[in-house]
């Protein structure tokens, strides 16, 4: 679902506000990417959360 | 001037007549003038040729496929022209893109294309292809779907393909904590890159069921999805259901007839002026197709995705430093999305923003959301780590712009 992305929290003063996906880049060498609000009814928010139950890890905030 | 009387037109223009009922039986007869001959109009045929659609606004969103804020072209599954959503799962590949090829004389500028560009002659049991548009249930409330009052729906469309055959239209009434139903409904491509019409009927009785006239046949009546309809251009033998007949479960793309649209490169799929009607429909009495301005299109667009800003200098949005090394800048949405927030869709790389302070710009690679954001207004936060922000005084004000050509900046509450 997510292979070749990085996936990782954004946070604001300790706590996490938001995941950042990076898609690698396309055949015209642009990188598209997502902001996603952990919000339930999010569709993306509802993959990462499927692509964590099958056992990956969502990196820590910088 | 002389003033006209209800009572002066019952009594002198057809005396001595009974005044019609608020509601005219399907019997019931008008007279009318065919150049002084008088001449009689059935009710019927009246009732056959009016317009009285429960709904003001399209069901179906973007049917025309006039709006693509996303782009014109897109090899990869997810959303392209506003509203569609491709799935394809297959050992080929397609591009789907917006194009000019229309149906001539009905008032179309442009349809949703799916060019195949690497073949797959035989779809295995769990592969699939279709597009797909999915419905918010607070909208289809007056579907009645639950009840014994369910409505007929009819689904019509222009569609064109090299490859003749058997299609089939996936109908998703999703579970929204009752129970899923679907069934597929098959339509024949007659004629070779020939213009067809479709009329497909579909009842909530479909296969002599009571599924959706159930209690769990409900529509959430919410903002999540409730609905979908999946164009099937490929189904694997998985996916394969009963014609036209409601059954629980999921993922009931198509019937065993489904052509494989992906067994030449030399095919292509054409769509245009897709319509839900609520209501039993032929192609004699379908209302015509609601032809809305582009603006009213984008605008209904809008409240599943928001292209912001795109290339050049395209302003974004304006903040301050809230400390020496952390911006926050909003943006203010044309419409009340979705979702709050919705996800931010961009592109990103080195100096694709800029953000303008104290006389100078500084390069932004990524931008980020912030969790105070709402339905109509986003807030993005951006500091040294993440972002690529430089340094300034604090309270210090600022201007978010796009930097490079090809920087997109767009919000995302699709279902």
């Amino acid at each position: 679902m997510f292979e070749g992305c990085t996936i990782k929290y954004n946070s604001f003063e300790g706590v996490n506000q938001s995941i950042q996906i990076t898609y690698p880049a396309n055949d015209e060498g642009i990188v598209y990417a997502k902001s996603v609000p952990l919000l339930e009814g999010n569709r993306d928010y509802a993959d990462i959360q499927e692509w964590v139950a099958d056992g990956n890890t969502i990196e820590e905030a910088d | 001037m002389a003033q006209i009387k209800t009572k002066g037109i019952a009594n002198e223009v057809i005396s001595g007549q009974t005044a019609l009922a608020e509601a005219p039986a399907d019997t019931d007869e008008f007279l009318v003038s065919d150049g002084g001959t008088i001449k009689r109009l059935d009710y019927t045929h009246i009732k056959s040729t009016a317009v009285t659609r429960p709904n003001v606004n399209p069901f179906l969103i973007n049917g025309s496929m006039e709006v693509s804020q996303r782009g014109t072209s897109f090899t990869s599954n997810g959303y392209g022209l506003d509203r569609w959503t491709m799935d394809e799962s297959s050992d080929g590949a397609v591009t789907v893109t917006q194009d000019t090829d229309v149906p001539s004389g009905y008032g179309f500028g442009k349809s949703l294309k799916v060019d195949v560009t690497t073949l797959d002659s035989s779809i295995a049991a769990d592969q699939s292809c279709g597009f797909t548009q999915f419905f918010e249930g607070q909208n289809l409330q007056l579907l009645k779907y639950g009840t014994s009052n369910a409505e007929n729906l009819t689904l019509s469309f222009w569609v064109k393909s090299v490859k003749t055959g058997t299609y089939c239209i996936r109908f998703v009434k999703e579970a929204g904590g009752l129970t899923r139903y679907e069934t597929p409904i098959e339509y024949t491509i007659s004629s070779a890159s020939t213009w067809e019409k479709k009329v497909i009927n579909l009842s909530p009785t479909a296969g002599s069921t009571s599924l959706i006239t159930g209690a769990a046949g409900a529509i959430v009546n919410s903002n999540a999805s409730a609905f979908r309809i999946m164009f099937t251009l490929a189904s694997g033998s998985n996916f394969h259901a009963t014609n036209n007949t409601w059954v629980a479960g999921s993922d009931k793309y198509a019937t065993s007839n489904q052509v494989n649209f992906l067994d030449s490169t030399s095919n292509n799929f054409w769509l245009t002026g897709v319509q839900l009607e609520v209501g039993e429909y032929t192609s004699a009495t379908l209302p015509s197709f609601q032809h809305e301005s582009y603006g009213d299109n984008l605008a209904r667009c809008q409240r599943y995705f928001t292209m912001y800003a795109e290339g050049g200098q395209a302003p974004v949005g304006n903040g301050l430093f809230w400390e020496a090394g952390e911006v926050f800048i909003n943006c203010h949405l044309p419409t009340t999305m979705r979702l709050e927030p919705p996800t931010i869709y961009q592109t990103t790389g080195t100096d694709y923003f800029f953000l303008y302070r104290n006389g100078g710009a500084d390069g932004i690679t990524q931008l980020t959301l912030n969790a105070s954001s709402s339905h109509n207004c986003v807030s993005i936060y951006l500091n040294a780590g993440t972002n690529g922000l430089a340094s300034d005084t604090k309270n210090r004000p600022c201007i978010l712009r796009a930097g490079s050509a090809s920087a997109k900046f767009g919000l995302d509450a699709e279902l």
